[in-house]
């Protein structure tokens, strides 16, 4: 178990002493062929500025970038999680109805590319069934104190809409994904199990819920920990209906200052401490639960 | 053992048919009946449908034809009495089935609390009876996984007892345990038999069968071959086939 977590680390570390080498090689290149005028000293203000009017350190564009990104992953996982608990059920349904419905979703998902499906969400969702929610008109006519609330939790209430858009369809998209981990999961309870619980009169519903759910989600914790990190990486891709995340700022920077490399590293470097952070994490919790098991 | 009254007929089998989807017929025209508090050892060779006759019994197979009546229960299309008769039937399992993730208190308690409805602490104080009565009070708060073979098992009789069942089923109960195990479960199941529980046993311990049993069945190919009570069985078997069998294993 000891073994299997250390190996996991040494992995990252080797992938990040690797991707610092590469990147040390870029640099030098730059530095010596291409003459590149390197300003790194503008970059710290995006992340952090001072506020004169309040005379305190206030975040900026960067690590906008970066919460909007978090929020995103944490409701989206939350989201797909139960998306993809309850699709994941239907899929191993006895009723060919549920089946259908629970694959149907699966494929659509699995074989569009994200890029089709964001739109077509976003053009639907935020153009047709937003205004019907009237969720815009709500934080508008709503408390400042709502307000704030909301702008902590999810995003600045003007773009409440192409947030929540951009929020369904990650999760959306992501729970086909976890569709398939749940009903792996279940598939991996022994049958014994199964036949333990109906012998003890216990109802299917019972039996799902006390007997096997809790083991099946016991073992595919570690692959949807994985998953998390997944989302975080494709929720770059939400830039593209001007969600103000990590990605979107990092383009948008670009386009002012023309920093492109330096802006470009940041954003990796940004990407990669969340990401790394979770696989290390993951890398924990399976030791944690390899541990509990024996 | 002092001799013991057999009741009227709890479990009524008739002509039961079981073909599996890849054609190997487990039952043919399988017929018997079993009266309350009676000791039925069923043996047989592997294959020969001892374990799909006691699986038919609760319904975790469907038979093709023929009927099953456990109780005045018939075992037909209508849910209810099929829930009803699992309920009655209780069944331990050759590779014990615990639940992995819970206590061996809390396997015990689910069925009673969910099924039963009974409280928290009425299932508990019930499960620390049953816990003494198979000898292991202390592992309580213990895992499956930290007990033994013959603990786990002896478990998993008292999370079916737990359920108060008229009929008890052992299908192989001892076969995946290290032969030093294998005697705390018997115990288990003899002071059972003696008891006056009605019981369907599964097994390859002919002692056993000699010892409690009321009435042994030997089967082969899906159908009864001979049975009779234990001495009968094993001091004057008629069929040619039984002879081999028993020469066999004994």
């Amino acid at each position: 178990m000891l073994q299997k977590k250390s190996k996991i680390t040494t992995l990252d570390v080797f992938v990040l002493l690797a991707l610092l080498g590469a990147l040390v090689y870029v640099v030098y290149q730059v530095k010596v062929k291409l003459n590149y005028n390197w300003q790194w000293g503008i970059i710290p203000q995006y992340l952090f500025r001072y506020d004169a009017e309040s005379g305190k350190w206030v975040s900026n564009y960067l690590i906008h970038g970066l919460l909007t990104t978090l929020r995103l992953s944490f409701w989206g996982t939350l989201l797909a999680t139960i998306l993809g608990t309850v699709m994941g059920l239907l899929r191993v349904s006895k009723s060919l109805f549920h089946k259908m419905l629970a694959r149907s979703y699966v494929e659509l998902m699995r074989n569009l590319p994200p890029l089709v499906i964001i739109f077509i969400f976003y053009f639907f969702i935020s153009d047709q069934i937003m205004p019907i929610i009237g969720l815009d008109d709500f934080l508008r006519s709503s408390s400042a104190g709502t307000q704030r609330l909301f702008e902590t939790l999810f995003s600045p209430p003007q773009f409440a809409s192409a947030f929540i858009s951009a929020l369904f369809t990650l999760a959306i998209f992501e729970g086909a994904y976890i569709t398939e981990i749940v009903r792996a999961g279940i598939e991996s309870v022994e049958k014994g199990q199964w036949e333990a619980s109906h012998a003890l009169g216990l109802s299917k519903y019972h039996s799902m819920r006390h007997i096997i759910l809790p083991q099946a989600m016991q073992r595919l914790l570690p692959a949807l920990a994985g998953q998390f990190i997944s989302l975080i990486k494709d929720s770059a891709i939400v830039s593209v209906i001007s969600i103000q995340e990590l990605s979107y700022q990092g383009t948008q920077l670009m386009a002012s200052t023309y920093l492109t490399i330096e802006i470009w590293i940041t954003i990796t470097a940004l990407y990669l401490v969340m990401t790394l952070t979770f696989s290390l994490g993951v890398g924990k919790l399976e030791a944690y639960m390899a541990k509990s098991q024996a | 053992m002092q001799e013991k009254k057999l009741g009227d007929y709890i479990v009524t089998v008739e002509k039961i048919n079981k073909t599996f989807p890849n054609g190997v017929c487990a039952l043919r025209e399988f017929s018997t009946r079993i009266r309350r508090r009676e000791v039925v050892v069923i043996i047989g060779p592997s294959g020969s449908g001892k374990s799909t006759f006691l699986r038919c019994l609760n319904g975790l197979e469907e038979i093709d034809s023929g009927s099953i009546v456990i109780d005045g229960i018939p075992l037909d299309e209508n849910k209810k009495n099929r829930w009803e008769i699992r309920k009655e039937v209780g069944m331990v399992f050759q590779s014990f089935n615990l639940f992995p993730h819970k206590t061996v208190l809390a396997n015990i308690t689910l069925a009673p609390r969910l099924v039963r409805k009974k409280s928290n602490d009425e299932a508990a104080e019930m499960a620390m009876d049953l816990l003494r009565k198979v000898n292991i009070p202390e592992k309580a708060e213990s895992y499956p996984s930290q007990l033994s073979g013959g603990q786990q098992q002896r478990v998993a009789i008292a999370r079916a007892l737990a359920m108060h069942p008229k009929v008890m089923m052992f299908d192989e109960a001892t076969s995946a345990l290290d032969p030093e195990m294998i005697g705390e479960v018997l115990d288990v199941m003899k002071n059972l038999a003696e008891e006056g529980m009605t019981m369907i046993v599964v097994t390859h311990e002919m002692g056993f069968a000699r010892e409690v049993s009321d009435r042994v069945v030997f089967m082969e190919d899906g159908y009864i071959v001979e049975e009779g009570t234990a001495e009968h069985f094993f001091t004057n078997p008629q069929k040619e086939r039984t002879k081999l069998f028993l020469s066999q294993i004994l």
